[in-house]
């Protein structure tokens, strides 16, 4: 191992940079923080991009680690134990200063801090406290801080990281708890799940002991209340009527039930659940919560140790418990999963734990492994664009998992994003009325997006549109004309609605995105998928 | 169609110029198909058209305040926020923009704001979110540098399209409440200056002052190098992609970003 013993700040910048890159969530968004007096900063709730890196990908926030020593040797990992690269450690104060001077030049929204193992996860769990401790307290920095919980740390450091953070985020590190085994050989399931459990009933308690200070919901509970679906022991009223229902409350019962129900469609998705390790009860109905069998996985129950917040009196709590919500990421390709097991872990995340955004990296074989698969970045950068397109549509269009991805067919489209592939599959709800139909209708028409949806809404309670008017509000025309009508009328009469013909024309016009990825499309290869995968 | 000539309101190319303008325009009752707001920049040279008459605006503080009460109490604040953002904005149509949302808004009310069906609704709303968007971009990329110490002071320069440091000093004087710091607008010879725990206002420069504040911005100092090293390890080799990064983050905004200036 090659210490820096002496390293200058440039120095250390560059190895721990260097040593976070790989990290995926950059984002600064989810809460809305005034100034105050005396402090540095403010946060802005849909979050602030500072500057756009060499891979085009957003810098929002000092993105670090604390330090890049660390005991585990994950497989995927650049920092694992095993390698031969420069290691590096910053103190608090160093953390701290980049932090606040960096902010002040308007560089960054704020900090990111995660870390290696150094000797145990409280030890460095403990370390992430101090730094945080320190740039609230003595540096009075009131921008947004991002930090990680180490799986297997204390849940009192846990519980104080996440007092001074904004966000926090535990990484599942991979989809299956079959690849985690392969190739994290130092982390559990059960480790990586309970500081993420512990964080949301913290979530939970905080918003209703402070109210919008104490955190907002997510993009996907506000979608599912839109729609009118159960979200199953979410917040923390969900968690009372659980409670009381376990103690014999008839009416409260019924809405157990109901969000029991929710949990799963079908058997076969329950299956698809237990084999990705989040399921946390097994078995509906009278029985007490399933002991863990192979699959499955305890958590800690409501009143279990470890949860609640307990740290009210002596930490300042005027910002909220993590208010921002958590976060988690998953390498992809790196384990043989398929899109469909991802998607339905990621759903499970949503509805169970109350994630904020679920964050996909495209595996890098940067240890060139033998455990490791060699892959080509450009497919795998790919099915990362895909998978980013169908967890928007979870999100915030209130798809579900089951309606993209089944187990006959468990991987995405290459060539159409997920929602244009779901439309050519119901053509049978297509043409959509553009003057009467409801807001969640023509947010499943491809080209029709979440702002030209509600702007469409709008306009239309004053006056008669047209598809001169459409264009105006942001409407992709070139994909919306084949599922729209407005006024009764086709924008062209020739279009028609016919799987194949649409198909075609639709790949025709995704060319530039196709070449985006560094691919050439040639009519050829379009007539190919015409034939063998779309062709009747 | 009558063969009613088109009025030409011409007016000074300012906030107080086009809003006067359409103060005019809209007392004179002369049917608002007719009428035509044309702000007139210095050193330009517009041509005379026929079948036309024009009319010189003086700018006065009066009608402003006239017209932004008239649509704060008749219409709205949304309808309010429309019109600023298009008098901050450069677009030669701006007064017309402003005049034609206007009338429409004055029989609709509040809803006119989502009638982006009709055509000057449309330009109203269009150039209103080209303005946030541009506002938007300079909380992103705008860089501060550090020129003095004891007491600090913070100086960044820009180079936006419309005069957009009203909008973006409503952030920065929150976020950065506790600093002495200017902004600088080269293109348009504004600057914005905040006090240390205290008020803001924007001003016009003179030339020696530009010039001033421009040298003062690009002074050196030492986390410029640890925010390029900073900048320049985060980005993962594999995943190089100029081309998105160019649609991200466009060439044009970079002329003053400090991570890609050579010093």
């Amino acid at each position: 191992m090659i210490f820096q013993e002496n390293a200058t700040l440039q120095q250390k910048i560059a190895i721990l940079a260097d040593a976070a890159k790989y990290d995926v969530a950059c984002t600064s968004s989810g809460v809305e923080r005034k100034s105050r007096e005396g402090y540095l900063g403010n946060s802005f709730a849909s979050g602030i991009c500072h500057s756009f890196a060499a891979d085009g990908r957003c810098i929002s926030l000092l993105k670090i680690l604390f330090t890049n020593e660390c005991i585990y040797n994950c497989k995927y990992c650049v920092n694992r134990v095993s390698n031969d690269v420069p290691r590096a450690t910053f103190t608090p104060d160093e953390v701290c200063t980049l932090t606040v001077e960096f902010y002040r030049r308007n560089y960054i929204e704020g900090l990111f801090l995660s870390s290696g193992i150094v000797d145990t996860p409280d030890y460095t769990m403990e370390l992430i406290c101090q730094a945080l401790r320190k740039l609230r307290t003595e540096y009075r920095f009131h921008g947004y801080v991002h930090c990680k919980a180490i799986p297997g740390a204390s849940s009192d450091l846990v519980e104080e990281a996440g007092w001074y953070a904004d966000r926090m985020s535990v990484n599942l590190e991979l989809p299956t708890e079959q690849g985690l085994r392969n190739l994290a050989p130092n982390k559990t399931r059960k480790k990586i799940l309970t500081p993420m459990r512990q964080i949301q009933n913290g979530m939970a308690e905080s918003r209703e002991l402070l109210g919008m200070k104490g955190g907002n919901q997510s993009a996907y509970w506000h979608t599912q209340k839109r729609l009118g679906r159960a979200l199953p022991g979410q917040t923390g009223k969900a968690v009372q009527e659980l409670e009381s229902a376990k103690a014999g409350n008839a009416e409260a019962g019924k809405a157990v039930e109901k969000m029991e129900s929710a949990k799963a469609d079908s058997p076969r998705e329950e299956r698809m659940i237990e084999k990705t390790g989040i399921a946390e009860n097994k078995k509906n109905g009278s029985e007490e919560r399933a002991k863990n069998t192979a699959g499955g996985i305890i958590l800690p129950s409501g009143n279990g140790v470890g949860t609640g917040l307990a740290q009210w009196n002596r930490i300042d709590t005027s910002r909220g418990f993590v208010p921002a919500g958590q976060s988690t990421q998953m390498i992809v390709g790196a384990s043989g999963e398929s899109d469909y097991e991802i998607m339905a872990v990621t759903e499970a995340l949503y509805q169970r734990f109350d994630l904020k955004r679920v964050f996909y990296s495209a595996f890098v074989n940067v240890n060139q492994d033998n455990a490791l698969p060699m892959v080509e970045g450009q497919p795998l950068r790919r099915r990362e664009h895909r998978l980013y397109q169908a967890d928007f549509l979870l999100r915030y269009y209130g798809y579900q998992a089951s309606e993209l991805l089944s187990e006959e067919r468990p991987f995405f489209n290459t060539c159409l994003d997920p929602k244009c592939d779901w439309a050519l599959g119901h053509l049978e709800q297509f043409p959509v009325e553009v003057m009467t139909a409801s807001y969640d209708a023509l947010l499943r028409v491809p080209g029709i997006g979440a702002k030209s949806a509600s702007r469409i809404v709008k306009a239309r309670r004053t006056g008669t549109l047209d598809y001169q008017a459409l264009k105006g509000m942001g409407v992709v025309m070139k994909r919306a004309i084949y599922f729209i009508i407005c006024n009764g009328k086709k924008m062209y009469d020739f279009l028609k609605i016919d799987e194949d013909y649409i198909t075609r024309n639709l790949l025709e016009n995704d060319k530039n995105v196709m070449e985006s990825f560094g691919e050439k499309v040639t009519y050829k290869q379009l007539t190919l998928f015409d034939d063998f995968q779309f062709g009747n | 169609m009558s063969d009613k000539p088109v009025r030409v309101y011409q007016c000074e190319d300012n906030i107080s110029g086009v809003l006067s303008a359409v103060y005019e325009a809209g007392i004179s009752g002369y049917g608002h198909k007719y009428i035509k707001i044309q702000p007139l920049a210095a050193n330009e040279i517009y041509e005379l058209e026929l079948f036309t008459e024009f009319v010189r605006v003086e700018s006065s503080d009066e009608k402003v305040e006239s017209v932004l009460d008239a649509v704060r109490n008749k219409i709205s604040n949304r309808a309010y926020s429309f019109v600023m953002c298009a008098a901050v904005s450069t677009y030669s149509d701006r007064g017309d923009a402003i005049y034609q949302f206007l009338t429409y808004g004055f029989s609709m009310g509040d809803k006119v704001c989502d009638a982006i069906q009709i055509p000057w609704v449309k330009r109203a709303f269009e150039i209103r979110r080209r303005v946030f968007n541009e506002a938007h971009f300079f909380r992103e990329f705008i860089r501060f540098r550090e020129v003095q110490k004891d007491p600090a002071l913070l100086v960044a320069t820009i180079e936006p399209e419309h005069h957009i440091l009203p909008i973006i000093m409503d952030h920065f004087s929150d976020r950065f409440a506790g600093e002495w710091f200017i902004i600088l607008d080269k293109g348009h010879g504004e600057a914005a200056f905040h006090q240390k725990n205290g008020d803001w206002e924007v001003r016009i420069l003179t030339t020696e002052e530009e010039k001033m504040l421009a040298e003062l911005g690009e002074q050196r100092e030492e986390y410029v190098e640890l925010w390029k090293t900073f900048f320049k390890h985060i980005a993962i080799p594999d995943r190089k992609n100029e081309k998105l990064q160019r649609n991200m983050l466009p060439l044009h905004y970079r002329k003053n970003l400090t991570e890609f200036i050579e010093e």
